[in-house]
């Protein structure tokens, strides 16, 4: 019968902390932010999109608290407590309560030259067979970057997967069209169809140097085109050359 | 006469009048000294946090039917990123059983897995495009916000020992029940080679989930 209570007791502990848990994961306004709007006006959506209508139009020098954020729409309150969803350029400049002047666009979204994360995808041939990759970077400083990159190729008689880590230079950052020059280290999975007989799968270490091009098509994607040379380490002695092409698409966090 | 009354009071005005250019000839010496240091701080001004809701998880169940092994429960899960209003990168994992029970059936000793069931996993990343984004209502007082959604994206099924590069192209309907709460609608066609049965063949997996994901 202890055992039972004990089981009861730990229950109602458990109970207790994710209820208390629970609320304040759920509670997004712990201290909301007071600006003051300078536009001449702003129009406030009934939901996060452009195709929303507009339903209130909140006037300048009205305050505003900022509760949330869905990519580039703030849900504002105001004063009068009508609650709507203003686009970021809307917002872009504004008073805080403070009195100073502070731009949304410094603040909320920084310039992408100090965008630190990236991720995307590119699709090439890696020796006459089609690859996908998927990366992630993260920028180390200005024109550094250090970058994870999984990749699969699919060939006739074997899959491959690939995984490297990189570290890619790119000396004219902030130009919309830059070049860089990337090295790395990672490691090769070889495996074989089923259907052939007597295939082994092979792992190999792999060295890759790349050369690229991104383009910086707009504030959060960039193009990018890159040819690679893996060289694949197979044993002592033996050492396997590859090419391979690719072009992707990666945005910024 | 005049003069020798007034002299006591022209000697302290001429003092008074040489002290200006005494003063003058002391600061002349100092030039670059500050005659006020003005005692302003800086302000810090606090950055403000914005609560975002830009990330998805979420999990789904339904069914994933395989070309040449019939149909089966699938259950996953979902892990998205909203980069704008339009477009979301999403990436998901799911796992079903697929048995090769018919081949067994009709041919005695014609299994093609090694043993009846066989687990398939598979992932992958999509990229979508919120192609309608709107409202829906229920009923008269009710609106929440939607969107149907097209998708597309690579990855690689894991089957019967063999990892396989994966298409998938699908589209699906998302419901915002409230600001952090979504209910999903998916359908996805996963199109991978298979080699099984003597020869390469592509084939065409459909799956339809429903889901539930959080946003935060």
């Amino acid at each position: 019968m202890s055992s039972e209570r004990l089981k009861l007791a730990i229950g109602l502990l458990a109970a207790c902390l994710i209820g208390a848990a629970l609320p304040a994961a759920a509670d997004d306004t712990p201290t909301v932010e007071q600006v003051q709007v300078t536009d001449p006006y702003i129009e406030m959506h009934t939901g996060p999109g452009r195709g929303f209508p507009v339903f209130f139009v909140a006037e300048r020098r009205e305050w505003i608290s900022i509760e949330l954020r869905h990519t580039d729409w703030y849900k504002v309150r105001t004063a009068g407590g009508q609650v709507g969803w203003v686009q970021r350029s809307q917002l872009a400049s504004t008073l805080t309560a403070a009195g100073s002047v502070k731009t949304f666009r410094d603040v909320a979204f920084d310039d992408y030259l100090q965008r630190k994360l990236e991720m995307g995808a590119a699709w090439g041939r890696f020796k006459s067979e089609p690859m996908i990759k998927l990366f992630a970077a993260y920028r180390l400083g200005e024109g550094l970057r250090a970058e994870g990159t999984l990749g699969q190729v699919q060939g006739v008689f074997s899959g491959t997967d690939f995984w490297h880590l990189n570290l890619s230079s790119e000396p004219w950052a902030d130009q919309r069209l830059s070049p860089y020059l990337s090295v790395g280290l990672g490691k090769f999975k070889n495996l074989p169809n089923t259907s052939l007989v007597g295939a082994l799968p092979t792992d190999s270490n792999l060295a890759n140097a790349a050369l690229g091009l991104r383009w910086h098509l707009s504030e959060r994607f960039v193009l990018r085109a890159d040819y690679s040379i893996y060289t694949a380490f197979v044993s002592d002695g033996k050492t396997g050359e590859y090419r391979a092409l690719s072009a992707g698409v990666s945005f910024f966090f | 006469m005049r003069l020798k009354a007034s002299c006591p009071l022209i000697l302290p005005f001429l003092v008074l009048a040489t002290l200006p250019l005494a003063v003058q000839a002391q600061s002349t010496t100092t030039p670059n000294a500050q005659v006020i240091v003005p005692k302003v701080e800086r302000r810090e001004v606090p950055l403000p946090r914005i609560p975002s809701k830009d990330i998805e998880v979420g999990v789904f169940g339904g069914v994933y039917g395989s070309q040449n092994f019939g149909s089966s429960f699938v259950g996953g899960l979902r892990l998205g990123y909203h980069i704008t209003e339009d477009f979301f990168v999403e990436g998901s994992y799911g796992q079903t059983k697929v048995s090769d029970k018919t081949f067994r059936d009709i041919f005695p000793g014609g299994g093609v897995f090694p043993s009846e069931t066989e687990t398939l996993k598979y992932y992958n990343v999509s990229a979508g495009y919120n192609v309608l984004p709107g409202e829906v209502f229920f009923g008269r007082n009710v609106a929440k916000a939607s969107a149907f959604y097209l998708l597309g994206g690579v990855g690689s099924t894991d089957f019967n020992h063999q990892k396989k590069q994966t298409f998938n192209i699908g589209f699906g309907l998302r419901l915002l029940m409230s600001d952090r709460v979504a209910v999903r609608l998916d359908a996805r066609d996963h199109i991978f080679t298979l080699d099984l049965l003597s020869k390469p063949v592509s084939t065409q997996n459909l799956e339809l989930s429903a889901g539930v994901s959080y946003f935060f």
